[in-house]
C-alpha cells in the first residue's frame, strides 16, 4: 500500500515537472503549448537539443516574427521565395525539408513562438523519479515462502533437540538423586507420558490412526489446495525487463492502441513484441531531454544502443551496424502442449486484450493477471457467448439454434438469459481436447 | 460376394512361423525389461517393508520437492527491424524447386519465421503437379545436417576464407591452362540454362577446360539409341495420361524411373475405372518385384539379361499384325509363355494410345523399344520428341574416357559438382583423383570424392540458392533461397564466375530493403547474374510462381520431320546372341524409392521410410527368389556370398523376396556410404556403413543387369529391420479388389459383401447429424490410384514431428510412423488363368500350394499381385480406444476426430492393444533430446525443421495420426476471421498434399458438395473391418484389376 501510494506521487511529481502549469504569461504560450503537442512539433524538435530539426529555444532571438511566420507555415514556398538564411538552413539539415503548416494562422504561429520563449529551463539538477520497477515483483515473489517453511522446520528440530536435552539431563539428574524425581510409572508406555489421560488409555491402534488423520487429513487439504493453485502457476509474475517500459504511460495516460505496437495480434497466433523499429516512430524524436537535463532518457538511450543508432549523426546515417537485440522476459508462459492463438480470441471472439491481460493501462511494470490454468480457459469458454449473428462461418449453427429457441425457447440449450440465441465455445466443440492439444 | 483371395503379408504369416505367432500376440514386441534391470549389480530384491517405507517416503519427498522447482526463465528476443512481409507465428510459402534430385519438380516451401519447415509440390508446375515424392519431401532435413561442411577445404584442412581458396584455384588452373593440360569439369546432368552459362565462361577463360556429365543412374542408352533413330540426342517426354495400354520393361516410372512424379500423377488418371473410359491395362515385365510392378495388372517375369529377345519378341508379333517386315530372327515361343503375344494384342488394341518403355541401358534394346512405339503410332500421342525431357543427359562412354585419360595422366585436373564417381562409379577413381595436379569438388559433404580432392568448395543447399532449371524443353523452373545460408558455403555457380572472373559486379545494385538498419544484405552475385540472363521476362512474377512456360520455339511442322531411321533388321544377329546364350543367375541393381541413386546418403528419413515392397528399412540386400533361397539352404535372417567378375561381397543380408523371378536376384544401389556421416555410415568418424554399396558391381557399360553371378550361402546371420509382419491380419477381410469386367457389370462387385449385423454397446451415437454442429471430418483413399510410393509417410512425418527411431527399434516392432502402407501379397493364378479367365485361387487350390510347398516346389513364388494399402489412425465414431483409456486421454470430438491429448496420457498403452487398426504408436524414448537416437533430432540445427504448430511428444505417451488437426484449425480459423464459409477454404492433410497419383482426398461430410461426399457414395467405397462397426471414418475404394481387356 506504501509502495502504491509512493509510487502515485512519483509518477505526479514526475508530469508536474514536465508540464509548465506556472507559466506565467498565460494564454498566449498556453495555446502555443497545446498547438505545438497537436501539430506534433516535438516529433522533429526539442527545445535545448538538435533533433532531425534544431533546437527551438532562443528561436525568438535568432530570427524576426516575420521571417518565422513564413518559414514554419510554409518553408518551401519561403525558400524558393530566395531568402538567404532559408535556404541555408535547409542545406545545413542536409536538404531534409520541414512539413507545410499552412493550417496555422500567423497568430498561432506567434502562440507556438510565445511558448517556446516562456518555456522554462530544464532544471540544473531535478529530484530523481525513476520509479524502481522491481519494487513489486520482489513482494510477490515465492521464495519468501519456502525460507519461512525452512524456518520453521529448522525451529522444529531445535524444538525436538531440546526436549532430548532436558529428558537426558533429568535421567542424569535422576540417577544422581533417584528421591528428588520420582519415576514415573514403569507400565507406560513412552507416548503415554506426554498425552492426557483420556488419550493415553485408547487403544493404540485407533490413537494412531486419530493421529494420522488429524495431522494427515490438513496436510494433504493443504497440498491439494497448494498443487492446483500455485505450482506452476504464475498469476502475478512481474519480472524486471531490460527496458524500464511503462505500459501505464504509453498504453495509459498517452492512450496508444495495443495493436500500434502489437500489430500482428489480428494475424498471428502470436500478439509479438514490436520489433524496435516501431519504437523508433515516436523516439526518434521522443526523448524526454527536458526530463533529464538536456541528456536523452536512460531507457530510450537502451533503444538507441540496440539499435546501434547516433542520433547526432546527420538524418540518414544514423545506423551502425552493431545492433544487439533485446531480450525481453517472458511473462505469459503457455506450455508447450497447449496451443493459443491470440487473432481467433481478438478477431472472432472479439475479446479486449484486458479480458486476459488486465488493466495493462495502470501497470507500470507488466504482470500476469490471469491464472493461465486451464480451469480459467474452460470457465470463459463455457460462459461467453460468440457473435454468431455476424459471421458466416456460423451461418449453419445459428440457423439451427435460433429453430431451436423458436420451437423449445428456455427448454433449447442455446436459449440465452435475454432470450436471444447464445451459443457458448463450449457448445461448439470449444472445450473437446484437440482445439487446444495437438 | 468378396472374393476368396488369400492375402498375406510376408512369408512368416504365410508359413506361420512359430516366433511370428507368438509375437503376433503382443501388440507390443515385449514387456518392460524389469527384470533385467533389476538383476543388474547393485540392485538388490530382497528388500523388506521398512526398505520399502524408505523409499516411498524418500521419493514423495523428492517429487515434492521438484514440484517446488522455481519455473526457468523465459526470454523473448523480437526482431530489431521487422521484416514487413514476415509476422511471427504465420507461415510463408515460397515457390522453389526440388533439389532432391535431377528430376527437377516445382516445389511450395513452407517458411516459418524465416526457417524453412516444409516442401510440397507445386500446383503450377508441370513436373511435380502438386504431388511430391518421398525423396523430395525428406531432402529438407539434408538443410539441417550438422555434418555438412561449414567452410572450404583447401588439402583437406578448412579455411574460413574463401579469397585463399579462390586465389590457389585460379593459380591452378591458369598454370594447367598455360601448358595446355586438360582440366575437367564432371557434373551430374545440368539442365539450369543460368548454370550452363557459368560454365561456358568458364571454359571461356581457360579453353583446356571440357565439361562431361554423367548419372550414376544412367539413361545413356536411351539418349544413344534416340540419337541414332531421330537424330536427336534427348530423352523423350512420356504422356501416361494418354497411354490406355502400358507395357513396360524393368522399368519402375512409378518409382525411380526418368520423372516419377509426374508420372504417377498422369498413371493414375487412367487407372480409375470409368463408364465412359474405361481404364488402362498395365503390363510389366521384369526380374525383381518393383513398385510399378506391383501396380501392374499382368507382371511377367523376366530374364532381364535375355531382354533383347523379349521385346525383339514383342517387335515381331507387333510387325506381324501390322504387316511389317519382321526381325529375322527364329521365334522364341518358350519366352513367357503367351505373355508377349497377348502384350501385342493389348498394345495393338490401343493403338496410338500405348506406350512400351524399357529402363535397359543396353543401346539395342532402346532402338527395338522406339522401332515398336514408333510402328505403334506412340510418337507425338504418349511420346513427346519435340518437348523432349532434359532430366537426364549424362554421357557413359564419355566419363569412362575421362576415367581413363585421367588414370593415365592425359587429364591433369577435375572438378567435381554434383558428382561422387568414387562412391557410384568406380572405387579406382580414388587413385586417379589423387595423382592429378588439380582436383576440386563442389560436394556440400565430405562424401567418397571430396575426401580425395585438393579444394572442396561446398555447394549451397538448393534452399539457400538461386537456380533456374529447364526439366523439360520450353518449362523453367526458378529455386530461390528460403534461408540465408546456415554454414560458410557457397553456391557453386558463384565459385565458377569467380574462377573464370565474371562475378557481375553488385555496386549499386543492392537488395533493396524496407527496413532501417545500415547492414543492407547485398545481392548474391549469382542472383544478378541470374536476373540478366532473365532480363527479357517479369523476373518476379516467374519466381512468384516457381515456373516460366515458353511456347514451343519448334513449329508443329517440326513434329512430322522428326523422322524414324532406325533399322532393326540389322540387330537380328545380336538378338539370336542373346536368345541363345546359356542361362545363368542374373543381379539386377535397382534403385530403391526413398534412397534412389544414394545422393542423399545421410538423411535418416529415407533409411526409415520402408521398402514399399519388401517394408525393410535401413539397409539394403540381396532379394532372393524363394526357390533359390530353399535350393542354397538360406532361411530367414540369413546372409549370401555374391562373386560376379571378381568382384566379391561376403556375408550380404538376404530376403527371400516373393515375386522375385526365378533366375535372378537383385540389390539396390545408394546404399554403403563410407563418407556420408553418423547416420549413413562413415568410416572417418566410426559409424559402420549403412548396407552395402552396390555400385561395385556395376561394369563400365553402366547396365543394370549382371550376368554370371555366383552365390553361396553366407557364414553370418542378419536381422534385416522389416515393418510389414508386425501385425497379423488374422485372415480377416481388410482389402477389397475385383476386375474391370466384373465392376461393369455390378459397380460393386467384390465390395458387395451384404449388410453385416453389428452389435453395438453404446448408447447411439450418430456423429452425422445431432452430435457434429460444424464439420464432420473424414478421408477416403483410392486403392487403384495410389502406387504405394511413401511419399505420404515422410509427408506426414515431417508435419507431425515424428522421430526417427533407428534399425534397432524397428526390430523391436517400435516404428514410430503414424502413417504406414500395407502391402499384401497373395498368388496369383498361373499365367494361363490370369489370362483367360476370371478365376482367382481358390481356397482349395492355395493348401494345394501349401502342398506343393512342402516339397520343395517353389516356382510359383516368383508370381504374386499385390495390393497396397495406406493405413492410419482411422478416427472411428465409436472407438475401442477411447472407452478402455482410464485417464480419457483419448476421447471423440464433435467433428468427428478422434482426439489424442498428449498431456493427459499416462501410458497404459490399453488403446494400442485394443485398437483394431494397429495404429497407435508408444513413444518409448525422448527422442528430440536422447544421443542414442542420432538422428539429427537432437542438436539444435536438426530441430529447427521442428513444426512449431505441433508438440513435440516425449516419451511414455502414446501417439497417432490426427487428421493433421492442426491444419484443419489453421483452415478454419482462416475463414472465421475473414468471416467465410468452410467450403471456401480447402484443408489438406501432410499426406493428401504430397501424394503424386491425388489417391487421398480429405474434407468434411457435412458440406454436400464436397469431393469426399462423392467419393462416400461410390460403389467402391468400404470400410476395413465395418463388421466391428467401430464406424470408421476412413473409407477405401475397392481396387479395380484391368485383368481381362487384353
Amino acid at each position: 500500500m506504501n509502495i502504491n501510494r509512493f509510487k502515485f506521487w512519483a509518477v505526479a511529481a514526475l508530469f508536474a515537472f514536465s508540464s509548465p502549469t506556472f507559466a506565467e504569461e498565460a494564454r498566449s504560450a498556453e495555446e502555443g503549448k497545446k498547438l505545438y503537442e497537436a501539430n506534433n512539433c516535438g516529433s522533429c524538435h526539442a527545445l535545448d537539443k538538435k533533433l532531425v530539426g534544431p533546437a527551438l529555444r532562443g528561436v525568438h532571438e535568432r530570427r524576426s516574427e516575420e521571417w518565422l511566420v513564413s518559414w514554419v507555415r510554409n518553408n518551401k514556398k519561403f525558400r524558393e521565395s530566395g531568402d538567404p538564411d532559408a535556404n541555408k538552413l535547409y542545406q545545413e539539415y542536409g536538404g531534409a525539408a520541414m512539413n507545410i503548416f499552412e493550417n496555422l494562422t500567423p497568430a498561432q504561429v506567434l502562440n507556438i513562438v510565445e511558448y517556446i520563449k516562456t518555456a522554462p529551463a530544464p532544471a540544473a539538477a531535478g529530484p530523481k523519479v525513476a520509479v524502481d520497477a522491481t519494487a513489486d515483483a520482489d513482494k510477490s515473489d515465492p521464495s519468501t515462502k519456502y525460507i519461512l517453511l525452512i524456518l520453521v522446520a529448522v525451529f522444529s528440530i531445535v524444538l525436538v533437540v531440546l526436549a532430548r536435552v532436558k529428558t537426558t539431563l533429568r535421567k542424569i539428574a535422576a540417577e544422581k538423586s533417584p528421591e528428588d524425581y520420582p519415576t514415573v510409572d514403569a507400565n507406560r508406555k513412552f507416548y503415554q507420558r506426554f498425552l492426557p489421560k483420556s488419550l493415553a488409555n485408547m487403544n493404540p491402534v485407533v490413537l494412531s490412526i486419530f493421529i494420522t488423520l488429524a495431522i494427515g487429513l490438513p496436510a494433504a487439504w493443504y497440498g491439494y489446495k497448494f498443487s492446483i493453485t500455485e505450482v506452476g502457476v504464475q498469476k502475478g509474475y512481474a519480472p524486471k525487463q531490460p527496458i524500464a517500459f511503462s505500459h501505464k504511460l504509453h498504453a495509459g495516460e498517452l492512450n496508444i492502441d495495443c495493436k500500434y505496437c502489437h500489430s500482428t495480434v489480428e494475424e498471428s497466433k502470436s500478439a509479438s513484441i514490436p520489433a524496435l523499429n516501431t519504437c523508433m516512430n515516436c523516439h526518434k524524436g521522443v526523448q524526454l531531454t527536458d526530463k533529464y537535463n538536456g541528456e536523452i532518457s536512460p531507457e530510450i538511450k537502451k533503444i538507441y544502443a540496440a539499435l546501434d543508432y547516433d542520433p547526432e549523426a546527420l538524418p540518414g546515417k544514423e545506423f551502425g551496424s552493431n545492433p544487439k537485440p533485446i531480450r525481453w522476459v517472458r511473462i505469459h508462459n503457455l506450455p508447450d502442449h497447449a496451443y493459443f492463438n491470440h487473432s481467433q480470441h481478438v478477431v472472432v471472439g472479439k475479446l479486449q486484450c484486458g479480458s486476459c491481460h488486465g488493466p495493462i493501462e495502470k501497470m507500470e511494470v507488466v504482470q500476469q493477471w490471469s491464472t493461465l490454468q486451464m480451469g480459467w480457459c474452460i470457465d470463459c469458454h463455457r460462459n461467453t457467448g460468440i457473435d454468431v449473428a455476424n459471421n458466416n462461418y456460423y451461418a449453419a449453427l445459428h440457423t439451427k439454434a435460433k429453430k431451436d429457441v423458436k420451437d423449445n425457447e428456455n427448454h433449447s440449450k442455446y436459449f440465452g438469459p435475454d432470450g436471444n440465441v447464445k451459443i457458448t465455445p463450449a457448445m461448439n466443440g470449444g472445450i473437446e481436447c484437440a482445439k487446444c492439444h495437438y | 460376394m468378396s472374393n476368396n483371395i488369400k492375402y498375406w503379408k510376408g512369408e512368416e504369416e504365410l508359413n506361420r512361423d512359430p516366433q511370428f505367432l507368438a509375437n503376433q500376440k503382443h501388440e507390443f514386441s515385449e514387456a518392460l525389461p524389469l527384470e533385467e534391470v533389476l538383476s543388474e549389480d547393485g540392485f538388490e530384491m530382497d528388500s523388506n517393508r521398512r526398505d520399502f517405507l524408505k523409499y516411498f517416503g524418500f521419493s514423495v519427498t523428492a517429487v515434492a520437492l521438484a514440484a517446488c522447482y522455481k519455473t526457468k526463465v523465459r526470454h523473448a528476443v523480437p526482431y530489431l527491424v521487422k521484416p514487413e512481409d514476415v509476422t511471427p507465428g504465420v507461415a510463408n510459402y515460397f515457390r522453389s524447386t526440388c533439389g532432391g534430385c535431377s528430376m527437377g519438380c516445382g516445389i511450395e516451401v513452407k517458411v516459418r519465421e524465416g526457417r524453412p519447415i516444409k516442401v510440397d509440390g507445386s500446383s503450377d508446375s508441370t513436373i511435380s503437379k502438386g504431388g511430391l515424392c518421398a525423396t523430395g519431401q525428406a531432402s529438407i532435413l539434408s538443410l539441417y545436417d550438422s555434418e555438412r561442411l561449414a567452410n572450404p577445404l583447401i588439402k583437406g584442412a578448412e579455411t574460413t576464407e574463401w579469397s585463399k581458396l579462390d586465389v590457389e584455384v585460379k593459380d591452378s588452373l591458369a598454370k594447367l591452362n598455360a601448358s595446355n593440360k586438360k582440366v575437367v569439369l564432371l557434373s551430374n546432368t545440368i539442365n539450369s540454362p543460368s548454370t550452363l552459362k557459368t560454365i561456358e565462361l568458364l571454359k571461356t577463360t581457360y579453353p583446356n577446360i571440357q565439361h562431361v556429365s554423367y548419372d550414376a543412374a544412367s539413361y545413356s542408352a536411351m539418349l544413344s539409341a534416340n540419337m541414332a533413330d531421330f537424330g536427336k540426342r534427348a530423352l523423350p517426354r512420356y504422356q501416361f495420361a494418354k497411354a490406355k495400354a502400358i507395357v513396360s520393361f524393368g522399368a519402375d516410372f512409378l518409382g525411380t524411373w526418368l520423372s516419377p512424379v509426374e508420372f504417377s500423377a498422369d498413371y493414375s488418371i487412367n487407372r480409375r475405372p470409368t463408364a465412359e473410359g474405361g481404364m488402362s491395362v498395365h503390363i510389366q515385365f521384369e526380374s525383381n518385384l518393383s513398385l510399378t510392378g506391383t501396380n501392374a495388372d499382368h507382371r511377367f517375369p523376366m530374364m532381364a539379361s535375355k531382354e533383347l529377345a523379349y521385346v525383339s519378341t514383342l517387335y515381331n508379333n507387333i510387325a506381324k499384325s501390322l504387316g511389317i517386315a519382321q526381325i529375322p530372327v527364329p521365334s522364341n515361343s518358350e519366352l513367357a509363355g503367351n505373355a508377349i503375344e497377348k502384350s501385342a494384342k493389348a498394345l495393338l488394341n490401343n493403338k496410338g494410345a500405348s506406350l512400351v518403355i524399357s529402363s535397359s541401358n543396353d543401346v539395342e534394346v532402346q532402338k527395338i523399344i522406339n522401332a515398336i512405339n514408333f510402328i505403334l503410332g506412340s510418337y507425338n500421342s504418349t511420346i513427346d520428341l519435340t518437348n523432349h525431357s532434359n532430366q537426364f543427359m549424362g554421357d557413359d562412354l564419355a566419363v569412362n574416357t575421362v576415367f581413363e585419360e585421367l588414370t593415365k595422366g592425359t587429364v591433369a585436373g577435375v572438378i567435381f559438382y554434383g558428382t561422387n564417381p568414387v562412391f557410384n562409379h568406380n572405387s579406382l577413381w580414388a587413385a586417379a583423383i589423387s595423382k592429378a595436379e588439380f582436383s576440386a569438388s563442389f560436394s556440400s559433404t565430405k562424401d567418397e570424392t571430396a575426401t580425395v580432392c585438393k579444394y572442396v568448395c561446398p555447394d549451397n543447399h538448393y534452399l539457400e540458392s538461386w537456380s533456374d532449371a529447364e526439366p523439360v524443353k520450353g518449362v523453367y523452373h526458378f529455386t530461390q533461397p528460403t534461408i540465408s545460408n546456415v554454414f560458410n558455403t557457397r553456391q557453386a555457380q558463384e565459385s565458377l564466375l569467380n574462377w573464370s572472373n565474371n562475378l557481375p559486379s553488385s555496386d549499386g545494385d543492392t537488395l533493396k530493403t524496407k527496413g532501417i538498419l545500415s547492414q543492407k544484405p547485398t545481392a548474391s552475385p549469382y542472383y544478378l547474374f541470374l536476373k540478366n540472363n532473365w532480363a527479357t521476362i517479369d523476373f518476379n512474377k516467374a519466381l512468384e510462381m516457381g515456373v516460366y512456360t515458353q511456347a514451343s520455339t519448334e513449329a508443329t511442322a517440326a513434329i512430322v520431320s522428326l523422322a524414324y531411321s532406325g533399322n532393326v533388321s540389322s540387330l537380328a544377329t545380336s538378338i539370336s546372341k542373346v536368345a541363345a546364350s546359356k542361362s545363368s543367375l542374373d543381379m539386377v541393381l535397382y534403385q530403391s524409392v526413398g534412397m534412389k541413386d544414394g545422393s542423399n546418403g545421410n538423411n535418416p528419413w529415407l533409411f526409415e521410410l520402408p521398402d514399399p515392397v519388401s517394408k525393410v528399412c535401413w539397409d539394403n540386400y540381396v532379394a532372393l527368389p524363394k526357390a533359390l533361397a530353399h535350393k542354397l539352404g538360406i532361411e530367414k535372417d540369413g546372409t549370401v556370398n555374391i562373386e560376379i567378375n571378381g568382384v566379391k561381397m561376403e556375408n550380404v543380408p538376404a530376403f527371400v523376396q516373393p515375386g522375385q523371378a526365378n533366375d535372378s536376384i537383385s540389390l539396390a544401389v545408394g546404399f554403403g556410404h563410407t563418407h556420408a556421416g553418423k547416420v549413413g555410415g562413415s568410416i572417418e568418424k566410426g559409424f559402420k556403413p549403412v548396407g552395402v554399396n552396390a555400385y561395385k558391381f556395376m561394369n563400365a557399360s553402366r547396365s543394370n543387369v549382371v550376368s554370371n553371378v555366383n552365390i553361396t550361402k553366407g557364414s553370418e546371420n542378419y536381422v534385416l529391420a522389416q515393418t510389414q509382419t508386425h501385425h497379423s491380419i488374422e485372415g480377416r477381410d481388410i482389402v477389397r479388389e475385383s476386375t474391370f469386367n466384373e465392376w461393369k457389370k455390378n459397380p460393386k462387385a467384390g465390395n458387395d459383401k451384404g449388410a453385416v449385423h453389428v452389435y453395438t454397446i453404446w448408447e447411439k451415437q450418430d456423429y452425422r447429424k445431432d452430435g457434429s454442429p460444424n464439420h464432420l471430418w473424414a478421408m477416403a483413399i483410392d486403392l487403384n490410384a495410389c502406387t504405394g510410393c511413401g511419399a505420404c509417410v515422410v509427408s506426414c512425418s515431417i508435419e507431425n514431428n515424428v522421430p526417427v527411431v533407428g534399425r534397432d527399434e524397428i526390430r523391436l516392432r517400435r516404428e514410430m510412423h503414424w502413417i504406414r502402407i500395407d502391402r499384401y501379397y497373395n498368388f496369383t493364378n498361373t499365367m494361363k488363368d490370369n489370362f483367360e479367365g476370371a478365376e482367382f485361387i481358390t481356397r482349395e487350390k492355395q493348401i494345394a500350394k501349401v502342398d506343393a510347398q512342402d516339397k520343395g516346389e517353389f516356382a510359383h513364388w516368383e508370381n504374386v499381385q499385390v495390393i497396397h494399402q495406406p493405413m492410419m489412425c482411422q478416427h472411428c465414431a465409436s472407438a475401442p480406444c477411447e472407452t478402455v483409456c482410464p485417464v480419457l486421454a483419448t476421447s471423440h470430438s464433435s467433428e468427428g476426430l478422434n482426439q489424442m491429448t498428449y498431456n493427459r496420457c499416462i501410458g497404459t498403452k490399453y488403446c494400442g492393444n485394443n485398437c483394431p487398426y494397429k495404429v497407435r504408436r508408444f513413444n518409448w524414448f525422448r527422442y528430440n533430446d536422447n544421443d542414442a537416437f542420432d538422428f539429427h533430432f537432437n542438436n539444435p540445427l536438426g530441430k529447427m525443421v521442428i513444426n512449431p504448430d505441433v508438440t513435440v511428444r516425449t516419451r511414455g505417451v502414446m501417439e497417432k495420426c490426427s487428421f493433421c488437426v492442426q491444419k484443419i484449425q489453421e483452415a478454419k480459423l482462416k475463414v472465421k476471421r475473414e468471416g467465410k464459409s468452410m467450403d471456401q477454404v480447402e484443408v489438406k492433410t501432410a499426406c493428401q498434399k504430397t501424394c503424386p497419383s491425388n489417391a487421398i482426398v480429405f474434407g468434411d461430410l457435412h458440406n454436400e458438395n464436397s469431393e469426399i461426399n462423392k467419393l462416400y457414395k461410390n460403389e467402391r467405397a468400404f470400410s476395413v473391418l465395418d463388421e466391428i462397426n467401430v464406424q470408421s471414418s476412413v473409407k477405401y475404394m475397392t481396387k479395380i484389376r484391368n485383368t481381362h481387356n487384353i
